[in-house]
């Protein structure tokens, strides 16, 4: 199960609401005790897909190094990655899927019309064919 | 002895520990080795061939080992390696429409559909609110216009500005005999409309080129390639790779073809695989150097499948594999595609930016305003031009000159000019030791293409008084002899 807290929250649909009618994507960050996690600072990051990005995002890896960083400096985990879907469902589309890391959940909101409408968890596997949901709580 | 950081999520495989002293002397080596003293790591960063997962970047200190010697980097004491993961995604053009549904018309019309698990209800609302551009409505257009209406995508765009000619119908189905001399626009789109009142068809009556081509592609999922020349074969892959949209690419000649994706997910691009165009004239196209009348539909076919899967998101994509097909033996090949590191508009370093002048960069010259020669060097081509009229007065004036015709043998079966001299333009190097550098000198061929690069064989060994016929035979049937055919 993965947990946010209000605040990182608030920052992840404001920064999709933001973002809207392109994607966003940032880094979660918090504690983690076996299965279960709790995000307690949410890391907005630059969508770096040189396309464009309204159905598509891209971390740079230099962004996602700084993350871990940022992490290790709070004495806290990266737990995840979350994107956002403008006006489309969050499912695990199999852009994300191939493009995925089975290392950490990741949490899509679907925007639609600019607004947050709903979203979900999902844990790839390993060999990026399959994600499974991950129970969300925020 | 380098010093390895664990992410969060792996170091419940080495004993929670953030980071891991391991030894080694290379990149390869720690990770070996590393994978060696926690076996349970292994599977997460190497796949079952031993090579890392095409997720797992690593990093020598500040250095991307990709941009170093790779696995063979060397690693010193006190290096430290991190382990990065590349990530990526979106909701990408397998979006399943938000709140767009099939209505009872709809769910009788694609009921072969519907009950295919991998398409079903969810499958047929992503064709319906799919929007693919076709570039071109001629050989590929046609198969593609018609089977991808069928299949219920739900706008098409189609970009031509061509008119329905005779020599069309061997192979451009979606055009019928009463539609000669009708735009192809018009002539297509009334069939797909026919096929399925519910499409949304736009017209795009234009040349696809720098000034339009973002504006018109930016409203579209997939682009479909169905261009026969070279200029608007980069135009569209370069405007795809910029736009990030896939481009599902066909290409055909006489008895072969060839189709892949481009442009998609970080797969190889158009560049990727021809970073030069040839030279133009040395690739023949399908009115130079014929076509048979069924391989657009064949490759055509090939595309549009594409399309309908990558709107699925379904199967494997013909990504990173180009197709070949050949009619003559009934073989398809595969040819392993990899995306080009340098390439200047999807590599690491991309010098292209935004759209260029693509019939420069193809050494096409494109002729200005009232048929006036373009460039300059066009002007000094023209200087050693004849027209068709000026060589029938030469013909019945009985002038001391000689006609030379480089086409093809079955070609000057169809039809000939009476007194030519027949030497086909690939043999045509090994005669000019027979030809007199002092002669009058005219060459022709179908249009005029082949006939001015033999003109530039003979200028280039000395001859003084060579001239291509402008607009080859098809000219002389148009304004000398009506009774010559036209092929």
């Amino acid at each position: 199960m993965i947990r946010i807290e209000a605040e990182p929250w608030a920052a992840m649909v404001a920064h999709a609401r933001r973002t809207y009618p392109n994607e966003c994507c940032g880094a979660m960050l918090g504690a983690t005790d076996g299965e279960q996690k709790l995000v307690r600072v949410a890391l907005p990051l630059e969508n770096a897909f040189a396309g464009a990005q309204a159905a598509r995002y891209e971390l740079r890896p230099e962004d996602l190094r700084a993350a871990d960083r940022a992490a290790r400096e709070r004495q806290m985990d990266l737990i995840g990655i979350y994107h956002s879907h403008p006006d489309c469902d969050a499912y695990f589309s199999p852009t994300d899927l191939r493009n995925s890391c089975p290392w950490y959940s990741f949490v899509v909101l679907s925007i639609q019309k600019g607004e947050f409408h709903h979203a979900n968890s999902w844990l790839p596997n390993l060999d990026q064919t399959e994600a499974a949901r991950e129970e969300l709580v925020y | 002895m380098a010093k390895v950081l664990i992410p969060t999520p792996l170091r419940q495989y080495t004993g929670k520990q953030d980071h891991v002293q391991v030894t080694g002397t290379t990149v390869g080596e720690v990770l070996n080795t590393l994978a060696t003293q926690y076996p349970d790591l292994r599977k997460q960063i190497f796949n079952d061939e031993g090579r890392l997962r095409s997720f797992v970047n690593v990093y020598l200190n500040d250095e991307d080992i990709r941009y170093l010697k790779k696995t063979e980097t060397p690693a010193a004491d006190g290096d430290t390696l991190s382990l990065v993961p590349s990530i990526a995604g979106g909701a990408g053009v397998a979006a399943p429409p938000a709140g767009s549904t099939l209505t009872k018309d709809e769910i009788l019309r694609y009921s072969r559909h519907l009950i295919i698990p991998e398409v079903g209800m969810e499958g047929q609302q992503k064709l319906k609110a799919a929007k693919v551009l076709l570039v071109g409505a001629g050989g590929l257009g046609a198969p593609l216009g018609l089977y991808l209406t069928a299949a219920g995508i739900g706008r098409i765009g189609l970009v031509d500005f061509d008119v329905v000619d005779f020599t069309n119908l061997q192979r451009q189905v979606i055009h019928s005999t009463a539609d000669v001399g009708r735009k192809k626009l018009d002539s297509a789109a009334e069939k797909m409309k026919a096929i399925n009142p519910a499409l949304e068809v736009v017209k795009y009556e234009v040349a696809l080129s720098s000034e339009n081509a973002l504006d018109i592609l930016k409203d579209y999922d997939l682009v479909v390639d169905g261009t026969d020349n070279f200029p608007t074969r980069y135009l569209v892959n370069d405007a795809c790779v910029l736009l990030g949209k896939p481009n599902v690419y066909g290409s055909i000649f006489r008895f072969e073809g060839q189709a892949t994706v481009f442009a998609y997910e970080g797969g190889p691009c158009y560049r990727c695989l021809y970073p030069e165009p040839p030279p133009p004239g040395l690739v023949p196209s399908c009115a130079e150097g014929g076509v048979l009348g069924i391989l657009p539909g064949t490759i055509g076919l090939i595309q549009a499948t594409e399309a309908v899967k990558l709107i699925l998101g379904i199967g494997e994509p013909l990504v990173g594999r180009l197709l070949l097909y050949d009619a003559l033996s009934m073989k398809f090949r595969e040819l392993k595609l990899r995306k080009n590191p340098e390439c200047p508009i999807c590599g690491e370093h991309r010098t292209i930016t935004k759209l260029i002048d693509y019939h420069q960069f193809c050494g096409v010259p494109q002729p200005g305003p009232g048929g006036a020669p373009a460039t300059a060097q066009e002007a000094k081509l023209n200087e050693g031009e004849i027209d068709v009229i000026e060589l029938k007065q030469k013909l019945d004036r009985g002038d001391n000159f000689v006609l030379i015709d480089v086409r093809e043998p079955h070609e000057y079966q169809i039809a000939n000019i009476p007194g030519s001299r027949l030497i086909p333009l690939g043999q045509f190097p090994q005669h000019v030791g027979e030809l007199d550098p002092e002669a009058d000198i005219v060459i022709h061929c179908k249009s005029g293409m082949r006939s001015a690069r033999a003109c530039g064989v003979l200028r280039q060994a000395g001859f003084k008084h060579v001239r291509n016929v402008v607009g080859g035979i098809l000219a002389w049937s148009d304004k000398v002899d009506p009774s010559v055919p036209k092929y």
